[in-house]
């Protein structure tokens, strides 16, 4: 967190400095777009209203739409677990909603084998109102993902639908599954 | 991170800033000359919690460019659209929502224009 925010203070800095020796912007790339103006508010932002159980990791500071966010899950099915997510905000944003996948394979009603995530904020269209909203910030994204593991998992409504019927049918069975995929996939 | 906390404050209208700021001073004015009570009145009628028109879409003030008028140099274009609803936003703003949703963010309500100005 420190790190990031010390980066982008350089970043800053140096880009002031740019502008200063020449007027024209830089080479590599046009003005700063709408989704990075609004990244450069909600970033910092997450940062520090971020769930204890996670952690974000930006692989270029430059690049604010793209990073991964961390949930080590303090209790639950999947305690002691690390689950990787790659969130990548489109140009788009925040008419549309960023797009997350789940990089470490795991055992969830909601979330498939394959990374694809169930969660209604993340829905692009929605007939209700639950869906996608351009009010919302990427903080409530990361908070979205973290309650994954615990107020929004829901075995009702599921992407891994037989991962849900698992549950249906017998819980000690389904859990015994999802810490044989913790201690396999998402011990690092 | 302070100087970014700082322009999330900017975008929430300042309310802690602003408000510690004035109290403080009023406080000590009072502490000075107690008849300044009328004072403390008038700070207090200052809602900070009220919503300050801000578009909830781009986050700036609807009185000012949308962030994209701004970043295009297209300030002069730029107008407000009020929903049935009361709602308003940047009518660029909204624009670009509706073709997503046709609700109101805010309030969920079917989107419906009242009138478009400045
Ligand atoms: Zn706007
Ligand atoms: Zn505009
Ligand atoms: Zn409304």
């Amino acid at each position: 967190m420190l790190t990031l925010s010390k980066k982008r203070k350089e970043d800053a800095a140096r880009r002031a400095n740019n502008s200063l020796s020449s007027p024209q912007t830089s080479d590599n790339s046009k003005r700063a777009s709408v989704r990075d103006m609004l990244l450069n508010k909600e970033v910092p932002e997450m940062d520090v209203n971020l769930p204890s159980s996670c952690t974000v990791d930006f692989e270029d500071p430059n690049k604010l739409h793209s990073f991964k966010l961390i949930v080590t899950p303090e209790e639950g099915y999947w305690r002691g677990g690390r689950f990787v997510f790659s969130i990548h905000v489109p140009e788009e944003y925040n008419i549309v909603p960023p797009t997350v996948k789940c990089l470490t394979r795991i055992w969830h009603p909601n979330i498939s084998e394959d990374g694809n995530i169930c969660l209604s904020i993340l829905r692009e269209h929605s007939v209700d109102g639950t869906g996608w909203a351009p009010t919302r910030r990427m903080k409530d994204v990361a908070w979205g993902l973290s309650f994954l593991f615990s107020d929004l998992l829901n075995f009702d409504d599921p992407l891994n639908i037989e991962a849900a019927e698992h549950y249906q049918r017998n819980r000690s069975d389904f859990e015994a599954k999802v810490r044989h995929y913790v201690e396999r996939y998402a011990k690092s | 991170m302070s100087d970014s906390q700082v322009i999330m404050k900017d975008e929430t209208c300042s309310t802690a800033n602003g408000k510690s700021g004035s109290m403080e001073s009023t406080k000590q004015d009072a502490e000075v000359k107690p008849f300044t009570l009328k004072k403390w009145n008038i700070v207090a009628m200052w809602s900070w919690d009220v919503d300050c028109d801000t578009c909830a879409i781009c986050r700036v003030q609807v009185m000012d460019a949308c962030l994209r008028c701004q970043t295009e140099n297209k300030q002069e274009e730029c107008v407000v659209v009020w929903g049935e609803c009361n709602h308003s936003f940047h009518n660029c703003c909204m624009s670009l929502w509706v073709k997503q949703n046709n609700r109101c963010p805010l309030c969920q309500q079917e989107w419906m224009v009242q009138r478009i100005g400045k």
